[in-house]
């Protein structure tokens, strides 16, 4: 070849495999380091999430590890300054880790909820939230409640598996796909490599989206639907598909609960559940036996539909006539829904029906043989190949958690679900519905002093006895999560603690720690107004915050770090030990449980620690049970060791393969000592491999459940029966009724919501804050969505991301924006009822007509994140956040209630309306500004040219 | 395309230049107006080189990379950049030469047969330059043989005038003089006059469909992928707009064509008239200098239909 | 042999992962580094061999969103290097391949004039004109496994919207690709040539539906027929 190619010099290099941590994606990556310098990322080939692909965030990892916004040692706010200044000085890690554990250890011997620790986007609940539970406090959750709660929700109260983490659609068999919702941004990799699949193999895509961006850019259909009426769709969907009679008899009466009897006593306690036998299980009317038999065995013959008299006199009717009542009702025809969602009647049918011929005309038999739960075989698995995905465009309404269960209606019609060419579930899903875990809500417990909670902060209520609440319905947690305001609030409200904590509301907190999450900029609802709570002093407590200790623990210079008291820094993902756990939010894939980790590639540069290393010293300080041996000395060396030698029961740990002592065994197995090696040799990831009898409808798959079982998926191999009707909705519901036997609400608000949105079926319903504010003075709908080269990840900040997208604009529909004489590059004024802001405009055909929207989290505050004052993200790129209330409209003779899902307490960041008008002349720049953030003791060690040429090689340069 | 400065100095300069020896060359030859001085054509000579010389200094300021600038001349088989430096380097010892030859009474026919290989390289060297730009297929407006005669005609227009100066300066007969500059300015302007309409017509170029293979719908761009500007919005994005470019225009033909061609009209007349000659250099010089501006100005390179052009 | 690209704009979703691979790989590659301007300022920039673009065809609700990645095309004819006058510019006889020779080029800019694709982008700190190498320093080093030998780009796509090869030999993958789904080149009345080639949007998959619906259920419910389906 020509001499004058210069080849790498791989003798000067190392190669090494860890996990991406540019999103929630988790990919496996291929580094290629060469002198301490990141020379290349790339996918890892075998790695089951990305297969060797990796997308620009993943490449653009290089430039997060150089990023100049870095924090470089542990930071305490001056004293005598005010907080939000963002004046500091360089503490020790001794000093740092002093006043941390003085200041835990008086809350945890006096009041331990008076500690709120919530995280980011990390991806170590399983420990942050055991860190939580040993020290004792309720208040702890991830950002689930902002982001996913709906999603998560739906699919475990309704298939026991559910969108993102918890499933996949299977791209190997998919004929149809369809994705719901805007702001495209989980499983992304899988997701690219997916519809190229499908594509190939002629498959038809089509999206619901009020915007073509994205990977609705690829669909082959595109339904421009209406923000918020998602959930009428499906329901419209639902209609053709009982009109037509396309679904899935033997489906619905094997694995779903349409045929379980439910009970027909309106205006009396009992109305609305299920008829059960003396123990407990649910019935259902036996058509060959003619009897009410156990809906859970086996060897039954369900009438799918009628309705009955119970030997106790009451009526009881099937599930499915319930639903074909009230979905064949005129109200879901196409016709009748049209408008409302702004789509063609003939698309709503034709959807319906061509999912329908996809799902029971183009089916796909696999001769594999496989076991039923009940015991029987089968020579082969049937799939019927219509495969669904959503987005956050379902989740973040306030409507969102009943769309989304109607989405799952569509599948479970179809017989759609887990098997080939289907929404499949990834490991350790599918689990009980809903999954047998509840939150800690004993008072006592919780108000013990130096003592753990007996069961993790977060879980899944069942009925009102479920809610963690005081004697008088008062909220145990300072997020108001699984209140009444929010029964089934399984990730927390993240969005409200700031809120919750600064009005003392339930109660005071001493202090918060923030660990990964821009509370104080674009992961917040009302922005402005929350820095200025951060802000805020408590009269009653002369010289107090009303949030008196922050502490913020992040790797960056964010805007959120410029409130805290104490910064701990941290490191970056190829500077420390971390886990991606079966515990947590898996990366398995439908055909194999996965987990991996990642390891110190780079040798650290400057005074920082490893968050998980931190909370494993902390928990050793304060001598949590869990990390403290009997005799009073720790437990665990460093986060590595905890890692390896950690069990949540015997033979579960964090870390999946290669347990038991010589690494023999997979999923359970005894705590191996070079668990860490052996993931190292192994390009850092495990999977096990379903063999093909375990890789299908595993609600039911004996062989799967049982595996599940053993290595602690599900607590037994029974049977996973899909829940069309939800019961634990009509008890809460009944609660609200003021008919049932247990607690019940006495706030006339909370009872109204709960007799409102706790219907048992989904329901579609105006979006609550649109329900207070007049269309007609704000128009539009407003939506964000991040780009794909920046989605879940923190990366404005990043050289070369950055040139892709340094300001973002309001995107309107073209013809929209011409009639009211806006043209390209206008600035405009944008009004919600609760701010206003000022932003640029750019016009594009594929916007609904009557929403705008813009790219989240561009706009920066001016310092942050490692930039110079004039960066066009602070000058020019603007939050939609400052529009976004996180408490609804005030309503007269009302408490002020959160703008979140009733039933989830899901964020509802996309119910926001807003109305739009061309600045004035000379009004240009994004409004509002905030004041400059400076810069921290050791920016100085950062440079910042104005010509920056990154070039990894040691050898001989150009 | 982005005017770049240096390089309507250098095509502007070295243009006069190049038509001021050629024409110096002729007016000796002929004796026109009853010929020049020896002193007198040696200073012409040199105020012809001396604006060559800056031109082409001049053009190597847009260069990124100077200190490759002596490896320009390597590619003569293929790249008109390549032929215009080489004919300029050429041209350079022969003008010198003929200069000397003047300087110092050399025999008649070394002075000849320099001064005829002087014109001629002068005129393959600007006819070179204009090749630079009539050769880009990627730029409709330039990639026509229009462009180098365009670039000819106003380099010898601008010589012309500044040869009748020199002329009204020496006390010569004017009447040749002003027929020549009468005569190359109007061919330059019936020239640039047929080359403005021409770029008004659309043509068959490559538009945003051909661009993109997308040729069954109206295409629009959405986002160039980048918010700032990249090199390539840099050199090429340059726009100008419609009416600033027809008002322009009018000054190209004002200041570039009519003003000098009064400015002859009133050395006629006065039959010498210093001041007129003066403006018609200045004007013609002026003229030249927008008319190139615009030419840059109003190129379109067709990668700018992957930044939002329609067509090009 | 003739090198180049297969871009498939019918799966291409738009991520800049191939431009942030391209990026990275050609920082610290043959002719690295790649300048960023203003990287930490008000206008960041920077020299990038591969851009998407996005466009829309046709209009709300008919609109689709088409991306667009584009690199060196690496022409037959490739104006570019005929007209750099330093010899810079070449076009490999044995792949194909268009490079540009860093010792040689004096930036004059005058090659990204000519080329129609915008493939070409100068460097400002070492004053020489960059682009596309196709990664000739993966595609030849034997020392990378077989698989990885490709351009970057194309290793990282997460659609599989690039597949890289040799166009002179009919059987391979990106020519029987570009058979069998009518790959075209952009702008080909220039007559530049070029080797990548762009595969078409495919066309709407048809579903046949049923639309007459049976019965009616609704009417029907009450009396509406159990089937024998045991579990």
């Amino acid at each position: 070849m020509n001499a004058k190619i210069k080849l790498e010099n791989h003798d000067a290099q190392e190669i090494k495999y860890t996990t991406c941590y540019m999103c929630a994606c988790r990919c496996g990556i291929k580094v290629t380091l060469e002198d301490n310098k990141v020379r290349f990322i790339q996918g890892n080939r075998n790695h089951p999430t990305n297969q060797g692909v990796l997308c620009a965030k993943g490449s653009a990892g290089i430039m997060k590890q150089y990023s100049t916004a870095k924090l470089t040692q542990p930071l305490m706010r001056k004293e005598g300054t005010e907080r939000g200044e963002g004046i500091y000085e360089a503490i020790s890690w001794d000093k740092a880790l002093d006043i941390l554990t003085d200041r835990l250890q008086e809350i945890r011997e006096t009041d331990p909820s008076k500690l709120a620790f919530f995280t980011g986007r990390d991806q170590m609940q399983a420990l942050t939230g055991l860190w939580a539970q040993q020290f004792g406090t309720p208040n702890w959750a991830a950002h689930g409640g902002f982001c996913s709660v709906n999603m998560a929700a739906a699919g475990l109260y309704t298939i026991g598996f559910s969108f993102w983490e918890f499933g996949a659609p299977d791209w190997d068999y998919a004929k149809y796909f369809i994705m719901w919702g805007v702001a495209e941004d989980h499983s992304s990799n899988p997701i690219k490599i997916g519809l190229e699949k499908l594509k190939r193999r002629g498959g038809k895509f089509v999206t619901v989206n009020p915007v073509r961006t994205g990977y609705s850019a690829i669909a082959d259909e595109w339904l421009p639907i209406k923000p918020g009426m998602d959930g009428l769709l499906a329901m419209s969907m639902v209609h053709v598909l009982l009109k037509h009679e396309k679904f899935d008899y033997e489906f619905l009466v094997r694995y779903t609960n349409a045929s379980w009897l439910v009970v027909q006593t309106p205006g009396e306690k009992g109305d609305g559940l299920f008829l059960r036998d003396e123990n407990n299980q649910p019935l259902i009317w036996d058509i060959e036996k003619e009897a009410f038999r156990n809906g859970m065995d086996g060897e039954i013959a369900p009438a799918l539909f009628g309705e009955y008299v119970a030997p106790d006199g009451r009526r009881v009717k099937t599930v499915m006539s319930m639903m074909a009542e009230r979905y064949l009702d005129s109200r879901y025809a196409p016709e009748n829904v049209a408008a409302e969602v702004g789509l063609p009647a003939e698309a709503i049918e034709r959807i319906a029906l061509e999912m329908a011929h996809v799902a029971f005309q183009e089916t796909v038999e696999l001769p594999i043989e496989w076991t039923d739960v009940w015991g029987r075989k089968h020579d082969k698995v049937v799939g019927r190949p219509v495969a669904m995905y959503a987005m956050r465009g379902i989740s973040a309404h306030s409507n969102g958690f009943h769309a989304c269960r109607a989405v799952h209606f569509i599948q479970m019609l179809l017989g759609a679900l887990d098997a080939p060419g289907n929404f499949r579930a990834r490991a350790p899903y599918p689990k009980p519905i809903p999954p047998h875990q509840l939150p800690e809500n004993n008072i006592d417990i919780i108000n013990a002093p130096n003592t753990p909670l007996s069961r993790p902060p977060l879980g899944f209520p069942t009925r009102p006895e479920d809610l963690v609440v005081d004697e008088f319905g008062n909220p145990l947690r300072i997020d108001k999560a699984y209140s009444w305001e929010v029964p089934i609030a399984s990730h927390g409200l993240m969005h409200m603690v700031i809120t919750n904590a600064t009005n003392h509301d339930p109660y005071a907190i001493d202090t918060l720690i923030l660990f990964m999450a821009n509370m104080a900029w674009n992961s917040t609802m009302n922005t402005k107004n929350i820095q200025d709570m951060l802000r805020m002093k408590d009269p009653e407590e002369p010289g107090e915050y009303k949030i008196p200790f922050l502490v913020v623990i992040d790797a960056f210079h964010s805007e959120m770090t410029n409130f805290a008291d104490l910064i701990l820094p941290d490191t970056t993902y190829l500077e420390r030990h971390d886990c991606i756990s079966l515990l947590d939010r898996p990366i398995s894939e439908p055909d194999a449980a996965a987990d991996a980790i990642r390891y110190p590639l780079v040798k650290l540069d400057r005074d920082v620690r490893p968050w998980q290393e931190v909370m494993v010293e902390l928990a050793s300080r304060l001598k949590f049970p869990a990390f403290t041996k009997e005799d009073g000395s720790r437990k665990f060396k460093d986060y590595p060791d905890f890692i390896v030698n950690y069990e949540r029961s015997p033979g579960i740990g964090f870390l999946s393969g290669w347990r038991g002592k010589d690494g023999s065994k997979s999923l359970k197995g005894e705590p191996n000592p070079n668990q860490w090696e052996k993931y190292i040799e192994n390009q850092s990831f495990f999977a096990h491999h379903w063999p093909d009898n375990q890789k299908y409808m595993r609600y039911a798959n004996k062989d799967y459940l049982e595996v599940a079982a053993d290595s602690g998926f599900v607590g037994k191999p029974e049977p996973i029966i899909m829940q069309f009707y939800s019961e634990p909705l009509q008890k809460f519901r009944l609660a609200g009724q003021g008919l049932y036997d247990g607690p019940q609400p006495t706030n006339q608000v909370d009872r109204e919501r709960l007799v409102t949105y706790f219907d048992p079926l989904p329901m579609w319903y105006e979006p609550l804050e649109q329900q207070r504010v007049d269309a007609n003075e704000y128009p539009f709908f407003a939506l964000t969505q991040r780009p794909m080269f920046m989605y879940h990840s923190w990366d404005s900040q990043n050289v070369w991301l950055r040139q892709l997208m340094a300001q973002n604009y309001l995107y309107m529909n073209a013809r929209k924006a011409a009639e009211m004489g806006i043209k390209d590059f206008d600035w405009v004024w944008v009004e919600s009822h609760n701010g206003k802001i000022r932003c640029q405009v750019k016009t594009m055909e594929g916007t609904q007509e009557d929403t705008v929207w813009t790219w989240n989290a561009i706009g920066k505050q001016k310092g942050a994140w490692g930039l110079k004052e004039d960066a066009s993200e602070a000058t020019k790129g603007f939050l939609l956040n400052h529009l976004i209330s996180e408490l609804l409209p005030e309503k007269s003779g009302e408490r002020r209630v959160t703008n979140s899902d009733p039933v989830t307490g899901q964020a509802a960041w996309f119910d926001l309306r807003v109305k739009i008008w061309k600045a004035e002349p000379g009004e240009t720049g994004s409004w509002p500004q905030f004041d400059v953030l400076k810069p921290y003791p050791g920016d100085e060690r950062y440079e910042r040219p104005n010509v920056l040429r990154y070039d990894a090689r040691s050898h001989e340069k150009n | 395309m982005h005017p770049a400065f240096s390089v309507i100095f250098f095509t502007v300069a070295s243009g006069a230049g190049f038509g001021l020896i050629s024409l110096l060359f002729i007016a000796d030859f002929f004796k026109l107006g009853g010929g020049f001085s020896d002193d007198q054509l040696v200073a012409g000579g040199l105020i012809a080189l001396g604006l060559i010389a800056f031109g082409l200094l001049s053009s190597t300021f847009h260069l990124a990379n100077p200190k490759n600038a002596w490896r320009a001349f390597s590619r003569f088989r293929t790249s008109w950049l390549s032929r215009e430096g080489v004919f300029a380097i050429v041209f350079m010892p022969l003008a010198l030469i003929y200069v000397g030859s003047i300087m110092f009474g050399a025999p008649e026919w070394l002075r000849v047969g320099f001064g005829f290989l002087t014109a001629v390289l002068a005129w393959i060297t600007v006819f070179s330059t204009g090749m630079i730009y009539a050769c880009l297929k990627t730029i409709r407006q330039w990639n026509t043989p229009l462009v180098p005669a365009n670039y000819l005609a106003l380099g010898y227009a601008s010589g012309s005038l500044l040869l009748l100066l020199g002329a009204v300066f020496a006390g010569l007969e004017t009447t040749p003089y002003i027929a020549m500059s009468a005569l190359i300015v109007s061919i330059a302007a019936v020239l640039k006059a047929i080359y403005y309409f021409w770029i008004r017509s659309p043509g068959l170029t490559p538009t945003i469909n051909t661009a993109t293979g997308l040729t069954r719908a109206k295409i629009k761009l959405l986002d160039t992928g980048h918010t700032h500007g990249t090199f390539l919005t840099q050199e090429f994005g340059f726009q100008i707009a419609r009416q600033k470019a027809s008002v322009l225009k009018v000054v190209v033909f004002v200041v570039g064509f009519a003003v000098p061609g009064l400015m002859l009209v009133s050395v006629f007349n006065q039959n010498g008239g210093h001041a007129a000659a003066i403006v018609a250099v200045v004007a013609g010089i002026l003229g030249a200098a927008v008319e190139r501006w615009l030419f840059f100005a109003e190129a379109r390179h067709v990668v700018n239909l992957y930044h939002g052009a329609q067509r090009c | 042999m003739r090198l180049g690209l297969v871009i498939d704009l019918d799966v291409c979703v738009g991520c800049h992962a191939c431009a942030i691979a391209c990026k990275e790989w050609n920082a610290s590659g043959t002719i690295g580094p790649l300048s960023d301007y203003q990287p930490y300022g008000a206008e960041p920039s920077g020299v990038w061999f591969n851009r998407i673009r996005h466009f829309e065809m046709d209009e709300y609700p008919n609109n689709k969103t088409v991306n667009f990645p584009m690199s060196c095309m690496h022409c037959e004819d490739a104006d570019c290097v005929t007209v750099c006058p330093t010899g810079a510019s070449y076009k490999r006889a044995e792949d194909g391949i268009v490079l540009i020779d860093q010792d040689k080029c004096m930036g004059c800019n005058y090659c990204s004039w000519a080329c129609p694709y915008g493939a070409r982008e100068l460097d400002r700190s070492s004053g020489t004109m960059k682009k596309c190498t196709l990664c000739i320093d993966r595609i030849y080093d034997e020392q990378l496994p077989v698989e990885e030998r490709q351009p970057s780009c194309v290793l990282t796509c997460p659609a599989h919207a690039r597949m890289f090869g040799d166009f002179d030999d009919p059987d391979s993958a990106v020519s029987r690709t570009v058979r069998e789904r009518g790959g075209y080149p952009l702008m080909p009345e220039l007559n530049y040539n070029p080797t990548n080639t762009y595969l078409p949007i495919r066309r709407k998959p048809v579903i046949e539906v049923e639309t007459k619906p049976k019965g009616g259920l609704k009417e029907s419910i009450k009396q509406f027929a159990n089937r024998l389906v045991r579990r």
